[in-house]
């Protein structure tokens, strides 16, 4: 990793940061355009590109969001790419656009410098062929291992129905890479009915502690973003788009349609706003209490994971008298929201929140002063800011490490600029500053369900909405409950979609937890793995590895849960 | 500790389902069900639904359309409910739909197509969407209800060569000798 010399921007205003900009890229870039109030494109060569965005990552605080490819083969027959980094404080993003000819996709990789673009490189490899001349980890990320790899099923001419082709014999083949190369692994399958995000970690362990770790993940990935691109009609999209996650699923339904009315110049009614930003708090309540639930259950402590988890159900109830459904609330569409609060239903919310609070009070109280939580947590997975900054993670692991974003503050959105929230900031970076990030965080939405339930303004719930323009971009932000949720959009012909892209909170800040593992012990590694809550469920099967004897062990995850326990006991 | 285990009881907040039934709140978006009287087989429900739940069929040798819902496929967004002009599509609260047999998911609608009445073929939309154009003509200034009357009752194909005939005409031209008029 490259030092960087950081440049503070914190205090700066937009426009000043948009002309330091201007003037440190100037003659790297061709030309720039401003699709949006708060995206800015600048279309550079690409030999500029790894320079550019080493200028860009100077500045402090920036980081890498997305990098967004896209076959654009049909208006200039090129393919683009699109780094896409976020200047928090000021409200904006910055595109940097570069066009690769198809008889030449060749890019120098970044990865090196911005950890952020690991993931992304790997995937703009797998899907358009796209060449990271540079990038070490050359294996798959999203395709399965036996996918061909001169099929790439996000160039425009691959069909979105066309089915799995040449299947190739044998085990997939899954190498670790660096000093553990020589080692014989077998991919062993995380595939499990119940998540809907199986991972694999493969961890290589000295006796108890952990020395390495590596990541296998997108088993069921489906490709939502090509169906959507191929035959859904953009009203049809948030649908799909809220069933990308089933904890979070509201998030991604208001991120795109965010990208929408922000591309298309629509405005929507003050009730719609409050209304999004009322479900949108709903559900990261009920994402938090999931989480300190499953937490305190891997410390072995269920006593915490079953009244968490009651309190849960208030939520859900009162989702469910709300919106008609207890998840997938199917509220946001393009131009407002389609079910108003109103009666009966304004009085039930109010109860709930007085009855939650109590009850999460009680239950907050009991957390932090229990000893065994706080010693099991305490200096546990630490996550060094230089490295923060360097994987750009969202979110409570951000905010665990120091770094004082949060998108509803800073890329306001729906009715946050109205209401007043505080966001809490630590600074140790270890799983209890995470846990202490979510337990403050459901009392701000408490206060912010209450302020938005006396506040809420009259007026219609959504504008009529005929035809989307045509070959606009735009990106959409929420404050998922586990950080930044991006959504690049890009409108096609025939009120279609040409390009979506998702980048869900998890997507940033599962690569880091490599680094968090290293240097604890086995029995802290569920815990270290769940504090970044990526869902949960998904870490069914770990593979464990003993460099010394290089034996092999498979733990399921209850024996690894059993072990997290045990060490709980010794410590009590 | 003690404290929590003892007003655990108080807050039970699971329900005992199956073993009791279940009363969901009356918000629930449940089961949509299709009223057979109100429909008038527009499609337009067929249209908005976002994974095709709700499908338009149109069989023109036996004469009918076919609405028809698979609840396999529904994912109770609550669309169609949205955009019937009828009301003729109501989201009940039902939720219990587990069957071991795909047919009991599978609802239709067959309404009778409209037949033209210059060729006598069948149109492709129903006798009821005819019915129902015909209660919005009150309001109308009279010579335009004249002339929406006249071609209610054709098909397609016949609309357009009546209409052309006519138009052809009554052609005007202007004065580079273009017909100044459209046909339609
Ligand atoms: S509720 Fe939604 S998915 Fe179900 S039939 Fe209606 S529009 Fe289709
Ligand atoms: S929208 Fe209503 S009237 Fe039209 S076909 Fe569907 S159910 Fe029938």
């Amino acid at each position: 990793m490259v030092e960087f010399w950081m440049r503070s921007i914190e205090d700066l205003g937009r426009e000043e940061v948009m002309s330091i900009v201007d003037k440190e890229l100037h003659g790297l870039y061709t030309e720039k355009y401003a699709p949006t109030r708060d995206l800015i494109i600048y279309f550079a060569p690409r030999e500029n590109i790894r320079e550019i965005i080493r200028r860009l990552m100077m500045f402090s605080y920036t980081r890498l969001s997305v990098i967004v490819g896209n076959d654009e083969r049909y208006f200039r027959r090129d393919f683009s790419l699109t780094y896409i980094v976020s200047f928090d404080k000021q409200d904006l993003y910055i595109g940097v656009r570069t066009y690769l000819p198809e008889y030449d996709l060749e890019i120098a990789s970044i990865a090196d410098m911005v950890k952020a673009a690991w993931w992304n490189e790997r995937e703009n490899r797998d899907l358009y062929g796209i060449e990271f001349i540079g990038l070490k980890d050359k294996r798959k990320l999203v395709l399965p291992e036996y996918w061909p790899d001169d099929a790439h099923p996000w160039r425009k001419d691959y069909p979105y129905n066309k089915p799995v082709m040449d299947w190739r014999e044998g085990l997939p083949d899954y190498k670790p890479v660096g000093r553990h190369e020589d080692l014989d692994v077998i991919g062993l399958g995380p595939y499990h009915m119940i998540n809907d995000e199986p991972i694999h970690w493969r961890l290589y362990v000295k006796g108890e502690t952990i020395v390495d770790a590596e990541h296998r993940g997108f088993h069921n990935w489906r490709g939502i973003e090509k169906i959507a691109e191929g035959r859904l009609t953009y009203n049809q999209i948030p649908f799909i788009a809220e069933r990308i996650c089933g904890i979070c699923g509201f998030t991604h339904a208001t991120s795109y349609v965010q990208a929408v009315e922000s591309l298309a110049g629509i405005d929507i009614p003050d009730r719609a706003r409050y209304i999004r930003s009322l479900m949108l708090e709903i559900e990261r309540i009920e994402s938090h209490l999931l989480w300190i639930g499953i937490a305190c259950h891997i410390l072995g402590f269920d006593t915490g994971f079953m009244l968490s988890w009651k309190i849960r159900e208030h939520i859900m109830h009162l989702a469910e008298v709300l919106t008609g459904n207890r998840k997938t609330y199917g509220m946001d569409i393009v131009g407002g929201v389609r079910r108003d609060v109103l009666g009966d239903r304004l009085g039930k919310a109010r109860d709930s929140v007085k009855k939650i609070r109590y009850e999460y009070r009680e239950l907050y109280n009991m957390l932090i002063n229990n000893s065994i939580l706080v010693k099991r947590t305490r200096g546990v997975g630490v996550l060094p800011r230089n490295k923060a900054i360097s994987y750009g993670v969202v979110g409570p692991v951000a905010r665990a490490t120091g770094l004082d974003i949060d998108v509803r503050r800073d890329h306001s959105y729906a009715a946050y600029k109205e209401l007043s929230f505080d966001v809490p900031v630590y600074s140790e970076g270890d799983v209890l500053a995470i846990t202490l990030v979510r337990l403050d965080e459901v009392f701000e939405s408490l206060d912010l369900i209450e302020q938005i339930l006396d506040a809420l303004p009259g007026g219609p719930l959504a504008v009529d909405v005929k035809d989307i323009p045509e070959n606009k971009e735009a990106v959409g932000v929420v404050e998922a409950p586990r950080g930044e949720d991006i959504h690049y959009v890009r409108s096609g012909l025939y009120n279609k979609i040409q390009r979506w892209r998702v980048r869900a909170p998890s997507y940033a800040n599962i690569p880091p937890v490599k680094e968090m593992l290293i240097g604890y012990r086995l029995a802290d590694a569920p815990i270290i793995y769940a504090s970044v809550d990526p869902c949960l469920a998904c870490t069914e099967r770990y593979l464990v590895i003993d460099v010394d004897t290089g034996s092999k062990k498979i733990m399921t995850d209850d024996e690894l849960r059993a072990k997290s326990r045990k060490l709980s006991t010794r410590i009590g | 500790m003690a404290k929590y285990f003892e007003k655990t009881d108080k807050w039970v907040v699971t329900f005992k389902y199956p073993l009791e039934p279940l009363e969901p709140p009356r918000e629930l978006r449940g089961k949509p069900e299709i009223n057979p009287d109100l429909c008038i087989g527009c499609g337009a429900c067929a249209e908005a639904c976002p994974p095709n739940a709700i499908t338009k069929e149109i069989d023109y040798r036996e004469g009918y359309a076919k609405i028809k819902i698979f609840y396999g496929r529904c994912i109770y967004c609550g669309r169609c409910w949205e955009v019937c002009p009828e009301g003729a599509i109501v989201l009940t609260n039902i939720f219990e739909m587990a069957t071991p047999s795909k047919d009991d998911l599978i609802y239709e609608v067959n309404l009778e197509l409209h037949t033209c009445s210059r060729c006598g073929r069948y149109t492709e939309f129903t006798e009821r969407q005819v019915h129902r154009a015909y209660t919005l003509l009150t309001g109308i200034p009279r010579e335009r209800r004249k002339e929406l009357l006249d071609r209610m009752f054709l098909c397609r194909d016949c609309r357009r060569q009546v209409f052309s005939h006519d138009a052809l005409r009554n052609r005007r031209t202007d004065k580079y000798g273009r017909a100044s008029q459209t046909p339609f």
